[in-house]
């Protein structure tokens, strides 16, 4: 079984809240917030290892990501996987999750055929959830995102896929693109034996020219969105403190509800 | 694979699309016969943006025994319903709802499609936003036509830290999801008039997926929703333990509030289940009064409530950044206070009865 | 200049994301209840820390003991007292890789690696670090070994399925005792956990009696030549034992260096954070000396065992100073954190408890300080 593994990197998601936007420039910083894989790719890895184990299967790990990603792709290796590709190049900046999904067709596309390939369901900068179906669509594969459960009979899917309060279930042949969500399982952590042996794993960078694209078909160039201006989240409230012992306080919360209209 | 690829390339040159800040589509939710409100609340959305546009609103529903959610679509704005009932199309499939509404799109050409950012919608915009080649904003808070006339989209990032606006200026239509909450549900006019038009499942006659649905499962919620509450209590790491959690479900049932909380808390399974989240991964809720309770500030529950009426917080660290997105601050010891309006609440219940 | 290689640094990465996830949250926990989470032993051999310096031909990872210090200062860091357990486990395990014969290795080696806790034996109420008050004793009758005797401050004493146990088992012509180390396999009649002791500090690993109370022994679990004792006894404790002390004492430093910086960023105190103050500027510079000095004692001496250089008094340099300078480092911090720094919500104390505890271990600092000037005196 071949299968392929889309995992990007993000800012760690715990120091969202120091993320500012420079008022002069108008552009993000980033304060040196490390990076680190996008939660729901690992559950992606794990769901290939798991089949892995299962099946046999050889898993290749790819990414649309600037040169420092490798630290990402070498977890990946560690956890398991066989191969990493990353596909970098200054001419992939800027690019949308549809222009992001392109350069990975592309690199997926010169790798030869996979059975499954999987990714995260979103990742949480961005969080649009918008790649396991857009790469779907440009495979001309099936393709299904959310997918919290999954069991295999042969060729045939069985999965569960996430709803608000409830869920789905679907079947699908594959080969398929899947978007899984975290409840899928719990990611391994890495043990010392999988940094030995990821060493001496192949990792691979590609750019444009290997990819066999245009400079228009990638980055913001080939992008279907373009982003505008920048600002944070605004906010009008100036809080009122409510002093006085417990009683008092407890008190004047009431008093609001009750001005409020809201109490019976 | 390689000609999928060109496809698409194809159309970016827009020759079969027109350009036309055009007609508004909703493109409705329903699962089981049931509108889901996000629904409507597109719909009054996209009324605001028809005033500034001038085109007519248009809702599309697709499933199988909806007919009778025409006219209520209408009286609350639509001018247009394209309804496209089809056993085929009896639960959401990606692959089966995006061929028809492709077909749909491609026949009748509008300026600009909505749709909901729940988990199934968002996967649907993604996929006829790739099958047309044409740019897709995902979970939008924000709409509007800028001094250019441009449709701006404006999304959230880095878990709600950061907004940023999106445009679509080289292709059409314009996409764009939105999160249930975010827009108000209009009011209604049972006397509105519009037009209903039935069209087929265009497109299926020879396609055959490899994919299959085969049900959905919904669950059965306790607790009044916090969807429409006029009070929430929500509930944050602060609360600290299930015991005193069980205050605040207690004060929440004494003000006949809904409960909510945050990631933390329903992490450490205080909370009954993810249906009480609030906040860029939860719900966005809108109640006239909220009372955080032990809720830090992070900015990704925060932007859940931040069209709220009243936000009260009681946290007992005076430096807990929640005080600044607050309208009243209350430093205290959640375990003590809880107990405190509890105390108030009993007493005033008992001089009534 | 200390430098690590990238495959190094990756794994501290990996350890210590493993920590952090599954070891931090409940290190207030296992220090209140005074246990050890033996199911956490079970996950890091499954990840491959219980065999970090075993050979891949006996499903060990192949690697050493500079990758066994990160491992243990990585753990230390959030729990002393696990660390403890982890690295007592690793006495054991170097005992029989380096005086076991090949049938013993092939027996006993496999199984260390993925999951079967071991300890180590050798304190007795008579003698510690003087081993000749050892009292228990070996006889061989009928072909078989029968060890009875009483251990004791026997570190992972209730969690061990196997027990590596030295006995007295005769005396030498000048009448001094001659000591054997003996494999004791699990559930062996007779050898069992007897009192366990609470300590001060170091919770998170067990600590108690070993009873031997006629264990019967078969000749092949006899570990290199009978007379053996002493050197296989001192020579797993002596390199093996201190570095894992010193790398447990240097994961408590930076936890101080950590704490305290945390802190005094955090902490507003006439209207600004605290880490204007001088004097606290002054604290911080002192925990991160001792931490990198700390660091770099320990790094070389291991990585000198590593490169198969004698390397005994450095290791105990590294040893003395990294749980010595932990105390003060500790009290410190707890200084700096004022009123915090005495409430039991804040790791601080338990950093002060786990550094104390930390001394007699492999050795007290006064034992250091004798093999040091040892060393210097007769070169």
């Amino acid at each position: 079984m071949n299968i392929a593994v889309c995992v990007k990197p993000v800012p760690d998601p715990k120091f969202y809240d120091k993320i500012t936007i420079n008022p002069k420039t108008k552009l993000l910083e980033r304060n040196k917030i490390p990076m680190a894989i996008n939660p729901s790719d690992k559950n992606a890895i794990e769901t290939a290892m798991q089949l892995k184990e299962l099946y046999g299967a050889k898993i290749i790990l790819i990414s649309m990501a600037p040169p420092e990603a490798k630290e990402i792709l070498k977890e990946g290796l560690a956890m398991g996987v066989d191969e990493a590709y990353l596909l970098s190049d200054r001419a992939f900046a800027g690019a949308d999750t549809y222009a992001t999904a392109k350069t990975l067709a592309a690199g997926l596309n010169k790798l030869g055929f996979f059975n499954l390939i999987i990714t995260g369901s979103e990742s949480v900068d961005g969080g649009t959830s918008h790649v396991p179906s857009q790469l779907g669509e440009l495979m001309g594969l099936p393709h299904l995102n959310h997918v919290i459960a999954m069991v295999t009979e042969g060729d045939i899917l069985k999965m569960k896929t996430k709803i608000e309060n409830g869920y789905m279930v679907y079947e699908g042949r594959l080969p398929m693109v899947l978007g899984v969500g975290k409840e899928i399982n719990t990611p391994r952590y890495v043990s010392l034996m999988g940094v030995v042996k990821a060493q001496g794993k192949p990792y691979t960078v590609w750019g444009l020219k290997d990819l066999q694209l245009e400079a228009d078909d990638v980055g913001l160039a080939g992008s279907l969105t373009q982003p505008g201006s920048l600002k944070t989240p605004p906010n009008e409230r100036k809080v009122e403190m409510i002093d006085g012992d417990l009683e008092e306080k407890a008190g004047k919360i009431l008093e609001i509800l009750h001005t409020a209209g809201v109490l019976n | 694979m390689k000609s999928c690829i060109q496809r698409v390339f194809l159309t970016k040159g827009v020759d079969d699309l027109k350009i036309q800040n055009g007609e508004i589509w909703v493109i409705a939710e329903q699962v089981k016969g049931n509108l889901k409100e996000v629904s409507f609340e597109l719909l009054g959305k996209a009324r605001e943006l028809a005033v500034k546009d001038g085109f007519p609103v248009t809702v599309v529903v697709m499933g199988s025994g909806i007919v009778a959610m025409a006219n209520d679509l209408i009286t609350y704005g639509a001018d247009r319903v394209i309804l496209i009932d089809d056993p085929r199309l009896s639960l959401y499939q990606n692959d089966i709802y995006a061929l028809v509404l492709e077909n749909l799109i491609r026949k009748y050409n509008p300026g600009i499609v909505l749709f909901s950012a729940s988990y199934s919608s968002s996967e649907f915009s993604a996929t006829v936003g790739a099958k047309l080649g044409t740019g897709v904003a995902a979970h939008s808070v924000d709409l509007y036509f800028d001094e250019q006339g441009e449709f701006v989209q404006v999304t959230p990032a880095f878990g709600g830290r950061v907004l940023g606006e999106i445009l679509c200026p080289q292709t059409r239509p314009i996409v764009a999801s939105i999160k249930p909450g975010v827009f108000k549900k209009p009011d209604k006019d049972p006397a509105r008039q519009g037009e209903i038009i039935e069209a087929s499942a265009a497109g299926l006659e020879h396609y055959e997926s490899p994919l299959k649905a085969l049900m959905v499962v919904q669950e059965n919620l306790s607790g009044l929703p916090l969807e429409g509450a006029e009070i929430v209590l929500a509930g944050g790491w602060g609360v600290g333990s299930a015991e005193v959690w069980q205050l605040l479900e207690k004060l929440a049932q004494g003000l006949n509030g809904a409960v909510g909380c945050t990631r933390p808390a329903l992490d450490e399974g205080w909370a009954k289940g993810e249906h009480e989240l609030i906040g860029v991964s939860g719900k966005t809720i809108r109640p006239k009064v909220y009372i955080g309770f032990g809720v830090s500030g992070a900015t990704h529950h925060v932007v859940g409530i931040k069209d709220s009426g009243i936000v009260i917080n009681v946290n007992n660290n005076s430096n807990a950044p929640v005080f600044q997105i607050s309208d009243y601050g209350v430093v205290a010891d959640v375990k003590e206070l809880l107990p405190a309006l509890l105390e108030i609440i009993e007493e005033q219940s008992n001089i009534h009865n | 200049m200390l430098k690590f290689t990238e495959q190094q640094e990756q794994l501290r990465k990996f350890v210590r994301d493993f920590v952090e996830k599954e070891l931090a949250p409940i290190a207030s926990k296992i220090d209140e209840e005074d246990t050890c989470p033996v199911e956490l032993l079970r996950m890091t051999a499954q990840l491959g820390y219980n065999g970090v310096f075993v050979p891949e031909c006996y499903h060990g990872v192949g690697l050493g003991y500079t990758e066994r210090a990160i491992i243990l200062e990585e753990i230390a860091r959030h729990s002393a007292g696990f660390a403890l357990a982890l690295m007592t486990h690793h006495l054991g395990v170097y005992a029989i890789l380096t005086w076991g014969n090949e049938e013993q290795k092939q027996k006993y080696l496999p199984k260390l690696c993925s999951g079967t806790i071991s300890g180590l034996s050798v304190t007795e109420p008579g003698g510690g670090s003087d081993f000749a008050g050892t009292k228990s004793t070996g006889q061989l009758v009928d072909g078989y070994w029968i060890l009875n005797g009483r251990k004791c401050f026997i570190t992972n004493s209730h969690c061990a399925d196997i027990n590596v146990v030295l006995t007295r088992t005769g005396e030498d012509e000048k009448g001094r005792p001659r000591m054997s180390v003996f494999v004791i396999d699990e559930n062996t009649p007779g050898c069992k956990p007897g009192r366990k002791e609470k300590k001060i500090g170091l919770k998170g690993s067990d600590m108690g009696e070993v009873i031997l109370d006629n264990v019967k022994v078969p000749v092949n679990n006899l570990l290199g030549k009978p007379g053996d004792g002493a050197k296989i006894g001192l020579g797993s404790i002596s390199e093996v034992g201190r570095s894992g002390m010193a790398a447990i004492g240097l994961g408590i430093l930076r936890a101080c260096l950590e704490d305290s910086v945390k802190f005094a960023k955090e902490r507003i105190i006439y209207g600004k954070p605290l880490s204007k103050l001088i004097n606290i500027q002054f604290i911080i510079a002192q925990n991160r000396i001792d931490y990198e000095a700390g660091r770099l004692l320990t790094y070389n001496a291991v990585g000198m065992k590593d490169a198969g250089l004698p390397c005994v008094p450095e290791i105990s340099m590294a040893k003395y100073y990294t749980t010595e300078a932990s105390i003060n480092a500790a009290k410190r911090t707890i200084d700096l954190m004022g009123g915090y720094g005495v409430i039991a919500d804040y790791p601080v104390g338990r950093y002060l408890r786990d550094a104390v505890a930390s001394i007699p271990s492999g050795g007290t600092s006064q034992i250091m300080q004798i093999i040091i000037a040892g060393n210097e005196l007769n070169k």
